[in-house]
């Protein structure tokens, strides 16, 4: 099952100074509303930092230290802990030490959207689609291990090429009077050879393989050896070839690489930076964000985006035209290896052999990597270079060839370094048929793990597609925009699309109004979560229905309500249409509004806290710290005094917006009294006596200052003002189940759950 | 819905392909057992080795 929120704990974390508290329960879901700048995407910012190490939006360079309450004092801890219902949950404290790798798991889940990145992944390209599903499916390991495989079968392509360049020398060498070079007719040619020498001829290949019989039969000696490897090098000079060069296939990529659209390519990461700022309007509206020029957003929106379409389109070309001439640096590489192991063999029978030319200094690969264009002067002038050393070599090898009118020893000679170069063909011959099998297997292989990736992603996308389609139709019934999918777009490209009154768009932004975008997102959003999460039960949506109609704020509100009842959500909003009707919707959702935000407080919701403070208070009492307990004291009474203020309405002055969260003490004391003249004068002789001495707390032993300066010789005191406060605290609460239930405004206001007691409030004994 | 490793994708693939060399699958499997390695450096190893038998 995978795991809800059960509470989190945030302390001198973003705009909290102090520390607050969020109960979820056993795990229930909660609609928190609150007007902008009340604090409430704190809980976002907290879980997002948990669950991921980071706040996206404070992953910017410089904006690190936000994480932490900006005016928290420079000894106190920022710290974050989660309780879930599993093992996840725990405490971060800031900095964050926690390794990158921890979150590996997490990321691939989905559970937070936020209103101004919503539709962040629509308005991704296809390629960045790609990735980020790429990430989610947890398909980059795969993806990964694809690649390996595909490296290793390109290293074993070249292996069996240069194996059949080598063995293609050899057959050339072998050819003189075969038409075909195969085992039998190599055979019956030595047959010939040895026929007309007198010696026994060998019954088959591997008999000539075999040094023994040569030594027997042909009676070889050391200095026969010596010649035979001249021979042998004549024979191999005598083989050269000309490496292929098509001039064309480089003609053609130096023209794609030189165009204006591939010179874009390394500016991609730049324009998709810029499409993001210009989507999430980070910018100054109006101005391009790479010159601070005045721009018009839309056609700047439209130049970014054709560009990119631009250079994915570049890219898909330059990768048609690689792949030829990869084999034709191959050929070149091949080329220069070989002539250079028969320099090295002449140089070694002390016979001389002018320097093989060095390749061009600007290496294909080189240029091909940094998409450049290839020099193909260089290259044909190399060539040339090289057809002047085969020359040479020729003439070389002319000069180490036997004489015409050798004599039987000499023939004998020949005979015996035929046979070594037989020997050498069928190694090479091996060797290239090991590499051809071991290739084929990597064909294999390699071939049907990229079809069942394709397969499998296919089977996904239509999973994802199905889901992400029931709800937008949920969000959008009866509008002949419908069967949203997601579908495969070339190798590594993924992309949106949607029937448009029978037309199908791909991507759906030309037809598509922003509020339908924005339901695409959250439909995108709820389907990845249902479809992959494997740990985290709760989904977080933070203001993302800025652009709805109340009509699509109602559909909203009931697909959260009825279609993800199985999950914990915790809804953000400003909008109190929509939180009213999310409450109503959802009854037992758990319902918390923030009403305001001071830089000395933190946010404050209509959840009191008295009792919480009370205990925190004690706390720090009893581990002498008087000072403590005395600030937290009086932060008990506030509260407790706000509350029953709030809950009997008493007749304070009327103050303007946030300015009754900040009310003096004093205020609250007298609004008391007169609320208890007003509704229940018998009980004030009773609760007179308390509020009196709370008074003369206030002024004295919950008066921070005066206190700060007595140091800890009011410990006995501040325990007598917390006692006075829990007596005050007790009075609207029932005897008998300890529990209070205010229905504001009523004259029976004060109610508790086991509905013994009743306004006006119980007085102890 | 399951998330196949990479390992457990390869391996179920190569279990359900025809005609490769038998022990193939356990060769991979202890291959991406091992933790730095070159890994496509030692699955072309892999292959020479299974083509070369």
């Amino acid at each position: 099952m995978n795991e809800k929120l059960q509470r989190l704990v945030m302390h001198a974390f973003r705009g909290i100074p102090n520390e607050m508290t969020f109960d979820f329960g056993t795990g229930e879901s909660t609609v928190v509303y609150g007007d902008n700048g009340t604090g409430k995407s704190t809980i976002a910012d907290a879980l997002e930092w948990y669950f991921t190490g980071e706040i996206e939006m404070l992953s910017h360079e410089g904006r690190q230290h936000a994480v932490r309450y900006v005016g928290a004092d420079s000894d106190g801890t920022t710290s974050v802990e989660v309780l879930t219902s599993g093992a996840l949950g725990g405490k971060v404290v800031f900095p964050d030490e926690r390794p990158p790798d921890m979150f590996h798991a997490l990321r691939r889940e989905t559970f937070l959207l936020r209103g101004r990145t919503l539709a962040d992944f629509v308005n991704k390209t296809k390629t960045e689609k790609w990735k980020a599903l790429v990430e989610i499916l947890g398909l980059d390991a795969i993806e990964s291990l694809r690649e390996d495989l595909q490296r290793a079968r390109n290293d074993l392509r070249k292996t069996t090429k240069t194996a059949e360049e080598e063995v293609r020398v050899y057959r050339r060498a072998l050819s003189a009077g075969i038409d075909t070079v195969t085992e039998e007719a190599v055979v019956a040619n030595l047959r010939q050879i040895c026929g007309m020498l007198g010696v026994d001829p060998p019954h088959s290949l591997d008999q000539v393989v075999d040094p023994s019989w040569i030594t027997t039969a042909v009676g070889a000696s050391a200095g026969v050896s010596a010649s035979s490897d001249r021979e042998n090098l004549g024979a191999d000079i005598n083989a050269l070839g000309a490496p292929a060069f098509d001039q064309k296939a480089f003609a053609a990529w130096n023209e794609l690489v030189s165009s204006n659209r591939a010179r874009q390519l390394p500016r991609a990461s730049l324009v998709r930076e810029a499409k993001r700022l210009v989507e999430t309007q980070s910018i100054e509206a109006g101005r391009c964000p790479l010159c601070g020029q005045k721009v018009d957003q839309k056609v700047l929106a439209r130049k970014i985006e054709s560009a990119l379409v631009e250079m994915m389109e570049a890219a898909r070309d330059l990768e048609r035209f690689r792949d030829p001439i990869i084999e034709e640096a191959d050929g070149l590489e091949s080329a220069h290896e070989l002539r250079q192991a028969i320099h090295d063999r002449a140089r070694e029978l002390q016979l001389e052999l002018p320097p093989v030319p060095a390749q061009p200094d600007a290496r294909v690969r080189d240029q091909l990597e940094a998409l450049a264009p290839v020099a193909i002067d260089t290259i044909a002038s190399y060539l040339a270079d090289l057809r002047r050393w085969d020359k040479a070599a020729a003439k070389l090898g002319r000069q180490i060839s036997p004489a015409t009118d050798s004599t039987r020893d000499s023939q004998l000679m020949m005979l015996a370094a035929l046979c070594q170069q037989i020997n050498a063909w069928q190694r090479a011959e091996k060797k290239h048929a090991d590499a051809r099998r071991a290739l084929a297997l990597a064909e294999t292989v390699f071939d049907a793990y990229q079809l069942k990736q394709k397969e499998d992603l296919g089977h996904l996308l239509e999973e994802i597609s199905g889901r992400v389609a029931k709800i937008y139709t949920a969000l959008h019934p009866g509008e002949d925009l419908d069967a949203v999918s997601i579908e495969p777009w070339t190798a590594k490209g993924v992309e949106l699309a949607i029937n448009f009154f029978g037309s199908r768009q791909r991507p759906p932004h030309g037809v598509l109004s922003e509020s339908h975008l924005n339901s695409l997102a959250i439909a995108l959003f709820l389907a990845m979560a249902a479809s992959f999460n494997e740990q985290l039960g709760f989904l977080i949506l933070d203001d993302v229905i800025n652009s709805f109609d109340v009509e699509h704020r109602g559909r909203l509100a009931e697909l959260l309500a009825d279609g993800f009842s199985d999950w914990q959500l915790i809804v953000l909003t400003h909008d109190q249409q929509f939180f009213e009707h999310l409450s109503r919707r959802a009854p037992s959702w758990r319902k918390i509004e923030f009403t305001s935000w001071s830089h000395a407080s933190g946010p404050r919701t209509t959840k009191y806290e008295a009792s919480g403070m009370l205990a925190a208070a004690r706390e720090r009492l009893q581990s002498d710290d008087v000072q403590g307990a005395a600030t937290k004291g009086r932060r008990a009474l506030e509260e407790l005094l706000q509350e029953v203020c709030e809950a009997l309405w008493a007749p304070l002055p009327f103050r303007r917006g946030q300015a009754n969260d900040k009310r003096e003490i004093g205020e609250l004391f007298m609004g008391l009294r007169r609320a208890l003249k007003e509704h229940a004068k018998s009980q004030l002789p009773t609760v007179e006596p308390i509020v009196k001495h709370l008074e003369a707390d206030v002024g004295a032993t919950l008066n921070v200052a005066a206190h700060a300066s007595r140091g800890r010789s009011g410990a006995g005191e501040v325990k007598s003002a917390l006692e006075r406060i829990e007596a005050l605290d007790a009075l609207w609460s029932c005897p008998a189940c300890r529990t209070r239930v205010w229905h504001k405004g009523t004259p029976d206001a004060a109610r508790c759950r086991c509905g013994k007691s009743a306004f006006p409030p119980v007085v102890a004994g | 819905m399951h998330r196949p490793s990479a390992d457990e994708f390869l391996l179920t693939l190569l279990e359900s392909l025809e005609d490769l060399p038998p022990d193939l699958a356990q060769r991979f499997a202890e291959l991406l057992k091992k933790d730095h390695v070159d890994r496509s450096a030692a699955i072309r190893q892999l292959f020479e080795d299974a083509g070369g038998e």
